[in-house]
């Protein structure tokens, strides 16, 4: 199975839906493919969020009275730019475009000067950030999606989202999935027998021994980028396990 | 009457000794007699399709799968109280057993121990939730080796295009060829990863060991490994057609020359 018919199965995977012989080709898969596992999980993670989300937390309490305040709102802003005296001359759109591109020699000059400072200093980001990569061999790059220099760039100007950003998103994503299974383990615990009990807790307390330690690196060293991503296997290892668990 | 004080002794003696002697051999008796009722056996073959596809679950217990050169599928399995219900599946040459979804359920299930022997090509694909995984003289698609929590993997004398192996704690130990364009994965929370390869293999290699920082290639180490700060190392044996990823998270990582 490649990775394209492992993705147009997900879903139906996700939801019970295959047979077994489907299922474990998509299971088979998925032990082998970081891609699609992280697909998997992030559907997963999406469901599960779904199906914890009550309608009533969707659904605003009262939506008559909510178009009721809508309506009115609207209603007297009308009102209000009915009644307003119109003073101000209009100014066509094309005049106000076409005297915004009248440039001095000057400004025409310092504006393409610009232009091609940026595009000179893009260009060699760009190059830097490519010969860095072939440099620490593209294997790594397929495995862990590093974030290039362009991004952190653009990050750090707010206009894309920081790996921290990302980061601390997705972990808030991963806390939410745990806690689900969290639940439905401490539902089920109780039934299994000592020996199996006390292995899942040694599990457990060596995963959250092993977040502690990276929460904590991370705290001190934000761009730790290695700590980042073993934190986020960790915690997805923790969710397997109580999803596993869950079964039992 | 004149008492024979020698004879009496000796008959008394020769008496207990018999007596000790049945009793132990009653407490023989009681205590294999309770041994055999603690374990039931299970048995189980089928006739093998060219593709074989083994995908064992198992809650507890030891799963050991041997390849052999017969085209026969043998399940033998070593049940301990409560018994686990076993209800094998033959799907079109896949072989399922899934102690997760037949004992579903039930509180209490003894561990299971199987011993599963398959033929040469066949493809495993093995998952327990606690005990250890054996694969040995396997050389078709597809390796899978899970286990959700403790116990250790052992793969000897594998050659698989797709080797996956993942615990919590405990040992990975894999002993093998590698094939090209192979994929290899083995993930552990803690415990050591060894791992043989003919020194003539190639692959591309993800070693990751963040907390003890113990990496060793042995002789696959070369100038093209980038070691950074002993973290992790990132590196070329070879064309590197193969993958090799390997991450340990609490334990080490070495590379062994078969």
């Amino acid at each position: 199975m490649n990775c394209e018919q492992c993705q147009e199965l997900i879903s139906a995977f996700l939801d019970n839906d295959l047979d077994d012989k489907d299922s474990s080709s998509v299971q088979t898969h998925l032990s082998i493919c970081a891609e699609c596992a992280k697909l998997c999980e992030d559907f997963a993670s999406i469901l599960n969020f779904c199906l914890e989300e009550s309608p009533a937390e969707i659904i605003p309490p009262n939506s008559q009275a909510l178009w009721c305040r809508i309506n009115n709102v609207i209603e007297s802003e009308i009102k209000q730019d009915a009644a307003r005296p119109e003073t101000l001359p209009v100014e066509a759109p094309g005049n106000w475009f076409s005297r915004m591109w009248q440039l001095s020699l000057s400004q025409f000059a310092s504006a393409m000067m610009v232009i091609a400072l940026l595009s000179s200093l893009l260009t060699i980001v760009v190059i830097k950030s490519y010969s860095a990569s072939t440099f620490n061999e593209d294997f790594a790059a397929q495995t862990e999606h590093a974030p290039g220099v362009v991004e952190k760039l653009l990050g750090k100007f707010g206009l894309v989202d920081t790996p921290q950003q990302i980061r601390l998103r997705r972990i808030e994503q991963q806390q939410a999935a745990i806690e689900y299974w969290n639940q439905r383990v401490a539902a089920r615990r109780t039934q299994w027998d000592n020996n199996l009990r006390e292995a899942f807790d040694r599990n457990l307390n060596e995963i959250d021994r092993t977040v502690s330690e990276y929460t904590l690196i991370l705290q001190e060293n934000p761009q730790d980028d290695l700590s980042g991503e073993m934190l986020d296997s960790t915690l997805t290892e923790k969710m397997e396990l109580l999803r596993e668990f869950s079964d039992l | 009457m004149k008492l024979d004080l020698h004879n009496l002794f000796g008959s008394s003696a020769s008496k207990k000794t018999t007596v000790l002697l049945w009793l132990s051999v009653v407490f023989f008796m009681l205590s294999f007699s309770g041994a055999a009722s603690a374990q039931k056996k299970f048995a189980r073959s089928y006739p093998a399709t060219k593709n074989v596809r083994l995908q064992l679950t198992n809650r507890t217990g030891t799963v050991t799968v041997e390849g052999w050169d017969r085209p026969e599928v043998a399940i033998s399995a070593y049940l301990e109280k409560p018994a686990a219900n076993i209800e094998p599946q033959n799907l079109s040459g896949t072989i399922v057993i899934n102690l997760v979804k037949d004992n579903q359920g039930r509180g209490e299930v003894g561990a299971v121990n199987f011993l599963v022997r398959i033929p040469y090509h066949s493809s495993v694909d093995i998952e327990t939730k606690m005990g250890n995984l054996n694969v040995s003289n396997i050389q078709g698609n597809l390796v899978r080796a899970h286990i959700s929590t403790e116990g250790s993997i052992t793969l000897l004398n594998v050659l698989a295009n797709a080797v996956s192996a993942e615990n919590g704690i405990g040992d990975i130990f894999f002993d093998g060829e590698i094939s090209r364009d192979g994929n290899y994965r083995f993930t552990s929370m803690r415990g050591n990863i060894n791992l043989r390869i003919p020194y003539e293999s190639s692959f591309k290699l993800v070693a990751t060991a963040p907390s003890s920082r113990n990496i060793s290639l042995g002789s696959f180490s070369n100038g093209s490994m980038s070691f950074g700060d002993g973290r992790r190392v990132i590196g070329r044996v070879g064309d590197g057609s193969a993958t090799f990823t390997v991450t340990n998270q609490r334990g080490n990582i070495a590379f062994i020359r078969r």
